[in-house]
Formats: C-alpha cells, sequence, structure tokens
C-alpha cells in the first residue's frame, strides 16, 4: 500500500511538471483550461459557494464534469453524453490506478463497473451511444461534501 | 405446470436451507402466449444461454450464437462458435484469437487501413477493421461486404493502443468473455453521424501503420454496420426469445434468435407493446417505486437487471457480488412501468434472487440484479428475457406503423 502511494505521488509530481499533458481528479482549477482545448469543449462554470463546478461540453456531445474545491483541487469528475471521454484526461494523476484496478476479474459485464481503491472511487455505466460515469478522490472532498452531489 | 410447482418446492427448500427468514415468492408464471420460434431457415438463430469459451471465466446471464466469416476475396471460412448476441450495441466483432487463422481483407478509408477503440462502460476493445462475408449458419441468413472489428489483431498489438482509447483494455477471450460479439441494437452504425463530421476521441483511426494510428472521421458506409440491416430480407430488427429459468437457476438455457420483425409468419409483432426509445440514446423512462428513470432499456448485453433499490442493498452480498449485486434472503418479486416517447406503459415484472447461492457452473440466474451507479439509470438485462421474447427493432424502419428504433414484448 505505501509503495502505491509513492508511485502514486511521483505520478502526480510529474504529472505537474508536464502540465498540461495530464489535468482532471486531483489537479488544480487551470487544469480545466488544459482540458477544455483537448476536448475542443465549451466551458461553463456554476459555483456555490461550498465547491465549484467547471462543466465541458465536448463538439461529439458529452458532457465532463470537473469539482473544484475551494483550495483549488478538482476532486470529483463525471462524464454522460454519446462518448466515453479520454479517461487519461478525465482522471489525470489516478488513471493508472484506475486502470489497474479495473483490469481485474469483475462481475458486473460490459455494463457496469465500480471501482472502490483507498483514495480513488470510480463507477461507470452505459452502452453505445449513452454513457454514464463519475469519480472522486475521497481524500479531496470539501468537507461536508455529499457524493450524491456528483451528477 | 407440475414441473414448475416442484422447482417451486426446490427452490423454497433451499433459500430456508441458507437461513433466509422471508418466505419465498414464486417468479412470475410464464406467459402462455410465449411461443419460441423454430430454429432452421429462412430467419431463425440457436440462441444458447452458457458459461461460454473456456477461457472466459465467471461469465453469467450471457447468450450466445455461432457465426460463420469467410473472406470474399479467397472465399476461406471459419465457423466461430460463442459469440455473444448483444442488444445493446451494434456491429460483428470477433476476437483474433478464436479465428482459427483466417485472415480477412483490410478495410481502408481509401487511403491508410482503418481501426477502431470500441468503448465499454468496463473498458475499451481495440483492433483493426476488415471487410467479411458472413452467413448465420442455422437460419441461413448472410450479409456480404460487412465491416467487422478484429479486436487483438497480432497485427495491432496493445501496445499500438493510442494513448486516447482509454479504459482497460479488453482485447482477449478471458477479458471479454466471448470469442466476438455480434451487436443487433437499435442503431445501424457504432458511432453514427458524430464520426462523420468530427473527429470523435477514442473511436475511429487511420494507422498508416499500426504504431502510427491517428484520429479520423468515418463516413456511415465506412463504419461497423449492424449485420441485420444488411441482410436482404428480415433485416429490420431482431427478437431473443429465451424460455423462463428456474428461480434455483440453470446450467444452460437454449432459445431463438429471430431476424426480422413482421417479416415471416414467425416474427409478427402480435400482441407485443411497442416502447419508441429516444432516437439519439436508445433509452426508455422506467418507472419503479415512484420513481422515474430516464436512462432505461432491455438489453441482452446486461447479464443482470440493474437498478437502484435502498432496501435491497443490505444483506450485501460477499466476494466479487460484493457492491455489484444484490443478495435479499428470499426471492423479490418487483414491478417496473416501461414508458417509451409515446404514452404508451408497458408492466415488466422480474425477480430479485440472491446471487450468493448462484450454483458454480450455471450459466442462468434469472434473479440476478444490482445497484445501478447511474442515478437515473434503469436496466433491464438478461435475465428479464428469460420468459418473455423481447424485440429490438432498428431505427429507419417503420413496422405496423411503428417507427424504429423501439423495444416490444
Amino acid at each position: 500500500m505505501k509503495l502505491t502511494g509513492t508511485a502514486l505521488c511521483s505520478f502526480v509530481a510529474a504529472a505537474a511538471v508536464a502540465a498540461p499533458a495530464f489535468a482532471g481528479l486531483g489537479a488544480d482549477s487551470t487544469s480545466v483550461q488544459a482540458d477544455l482545448a483537448r476536448m475542443k469543449g465549451s466551458l461553463r462554470v456554476t459555483s456555490t459557494g461550498a465547491f465549484s463546478v467547471h462543466e465541458i461540453t465536448t463538439s461529439s456531445g458529452t458532457v465532463i464534469r470537473e469539482y473544484v474545491s475551494p483550495d483549488d483541487k478538482v476532486f470529483a469528475v463525471s462524464w454522460h453524453g454519446p462518448f466515453v471521454p479520454d479517461l487519461r484526461q478525465v482522471l489525470g494523476g489516478y488513471y493508472a490506478q484506475f486502470v489497474q484496478a479495473a483490469s481485474t476479474p469483475h462481475a458486473g459485464g460490459h455494463r457496469h463497473l465500480a471501482i472502490t481503491q483507498p483514495g480513488l472511487v470510480v463507477e461507470s455505466n452505459g452502452r453505445m451511444r449513452a454513457f454514464y460515469g463519475r469519480a472522486w478522490a475521497p481524500d479531496l472532498l470539501p468537507q461536508n461534501f455529499s457524493v450524491s452531489s456528483i451528477d | 405446470m407440475r414441473k414448475f410447482a416442484v422447482l417451486a418446492l426446490i427452490q423454497f427448500g433451499f433459500l430456508s436451507a441458507c437461513g433466509g427468514g422471508g418466505y419465498s415468492i414464486a417468479p412470475p408464471p410464464p406467459p402462455p402466449s410465449q411461443v419460441i420460434a423454430t430454429h432452421g431457415p429462412p430467419n431463425v438463430e440457436t440462441l444458447v444461454v452458457s458459461t461460454g469459451p473456456a477461457a472466459a471465466v465467471g461469465v453469467i446471464n450471457t447468450a450466445y450464437i455461432s457465426v460463420q466469416v469467410c473472406n470474399p476475396t479467397s472465399g476461406a471460412c471459419q465457423t466461430i462458435p460463442d459469440i455473444e448476441v448483444d442488444t445493446g450495441s451494434t456491429g460483428l466483432r470477433l476476437l483474433a484469437s478464436a479465428m482459427n487463422g483466417l485472415i480477412l481483407p483490410v478495410e481502408t478509408n481509401g487511403t491508410n487501413p482503418l481501426a477502431e477503440c470500441l468503448q465499454f462502460a468496463d473498458g475499451s476493445s481495440w483492433g483493426s477493421l476488415a471487410v467479411a462475408n458472413i452467413t448465420l449458419p442455422v437460419s441461413g441468413e448472410t450479409a456480404s461486404g460487412v465491416h467487422v472489428q478484429i479486436i487483438g489483431d497480432p497485427a495491432y498489438p496493445d501496445t499500438t493502443i493510442p494513448t486516447d482509447c482509454t479504459g482497460t483494455p479488453r482485447n482477449m477471450v478471458s477479458t471479454f468473455g466471448a470469442n466476438g460479439i455480434l451487436g443487433v441494437g437499435p442503431f445501424l452504425q457504432d458511432c453514427g453521424s458524430a464520426c462523420v463530421t468530427a473527429v470523435v476521441t477514442g473511436t475511429y483511426y487511420q494507422c498508416p501503420a499500426p504504431s502510427t494510428c491517428a484520429g479520423t472521421t468515418a463516413t456511415l458506409l465506412q463504419q461497423v454496420q449492424n449485420p441485420v440491416s444488411m441482410f436482404a430480407t428480415d433485416n429490420n430488427g431482431v427478437i431473443v426469445e429465451l424460455p423462463v429459468v428456474a428461480a434455483a437457476g440453470a446450467t444452460t438455457a437454449s432459445g431463438s434468435l429471430v431476424f426480422g420483425i413482421g417479416t415471416q409468419t414467425n416474427n409478427a409483432l402480435g400482441m407485443a407493446t411497442v416502447l419508441p426509445e429516444d432516437p439519439s440514446t436508445g433509452f426508455i423512462t422506467g418507472t419503479y417505486k415512484g420513481t422515474a428513470y430516464v436512462d432505461g432499456y432491455l438489453d441482452s448485453g446486461s447479464n443482470g437487471n440493474y437498478f437502484t433499490d435502498s432496501s435491497l442493498t443490505t444483506p450485501a452480498c460477499t466476494g466479487s457480488n460484493a457492491g455489484v449485486f444484490y443478495c435479499p434472503t428470499s426471492v423479490m418479486s418487483e414491478t417496473a412501468s416501461l414508458k417509451g416517447t409515446t404514452t404508451t406503459t408497458l408492466t415488466a415484472n422480474f425477480s430479485v434472487g440472491d446471487a450468493d447461492t448462484i450454483t458454480a457452473g450455471d450459466a442462468a440466474f434469472p434473479g440476478l440484479g444490482g445497484p445501478n451507479s447511474d442515478p437515473k439509470g434503469f436496466d433491464l438485462g438478461l435475465p428479464f428475457f428469460y420468459g418473455h421474447n423481447v424485440y429490438t427493432a432498428i431505427e429507419g424502419n417503420t413496422i405496423s406503423g411503428n417507427m424504429g428504433p423501439f423495444f416490444a414484448y
């Protein structure tokens, strides 16, 4: 476990140096601009005070929401639309951990995937032309934030 | 009837032995009207729910057929068994390792070979595109010049997966769960118009060399098509016909995949109720315990019924079923109301049993249900198909005045 944590930290650090190659979950809000550029999308920002939501709508119709905490970290992401977005981009430094966790056999078939790991939760659903997913880093959630607000 | 009563008794005893405190509710009786079409020409394929290819582990509620695939140029053919029938995707895709060495001509965009990243919720499958003539061996239905994806093509190993083709790779029989997939869903192409007008990340690629694939647009004719729509007749949809399976489960279940709707005496809409789908998403609405879920669908490619019900989350399942399935102490009878884009509603009765009681080696378990983490999701998967003849009509077809895409049963 300690090894994984160290690997993840160095991965995030490398990502920060190499910005904007990696953005998304765990990165700061400036990474949203990098995601926007890569996804060739349009951006809408809403703020509740407790956190802000940066919503990117891609030209192919998928909507990606990045939830940014008061200390300027993307603590959750969601996507819904006809295509799964570039998860390397959306999950940022957590992507490698996600792929590793999802590669173990799982029982939910091709339509449903739920990954619960220390430091990372990913849920992915749907079928051709209609996907929905969300991910969050429990360690980064603002106080009193309910994950049911991620939609 | 007598057999049914015996099975119910077995089920009751089984649950009591497992410490189930509740009483067992018998599954809904088989609809007296269900008639499963006889296999054979001109339009009925044998459909079997089995544990699939030996390399696939832990397969449940997955329906397979065999497909004969031929090289249009050389005439060489292979009949490939254990191809999953999926009413939730479009197109024929084959695992290269299951093709017994059959080589197919590559599909190009005139300049370069084409390849595809196929997105699933649980990962992605990467491979080249090829051209094949296919025959469904029992019915004799044929389609020529079909664009198919070769997943795990040795010429396109995982090292060539483009960086924007993301998700866990599902490029082997063991990780894919089948030797291939026959997508007979509501759409004519897998991507559709979105990939014609712009490069969509993680879909189509052109490949000067396998290591230099770059995203590309793809015309509707270049895309992977619904093979059923390419048949000469019986090309407007399919009916999945599977029998009732006892609540305790079964090692296998055998039924029919019927091609065409209203094109033969064996595939009439009859008394089935039509639920038109949202033409963009394929969604219908399922209302369950007072809540409307707008991301609803009927899907042979889902191995369970996935829906939200907080009363079913305890007791929790164990092992690999934990968090994925429901494990109530007695079989629960559930009811939803389905509605398409018209005002017509249709009752859907289904059951939820204890996923932890599935007998090792069984391929069919009608009570398999689990939570749906899409808060708007309502997915009636293959368990719902047991005892129902479920129609999936392809977009662009009008059948008895009903415009596809639609579901019906």
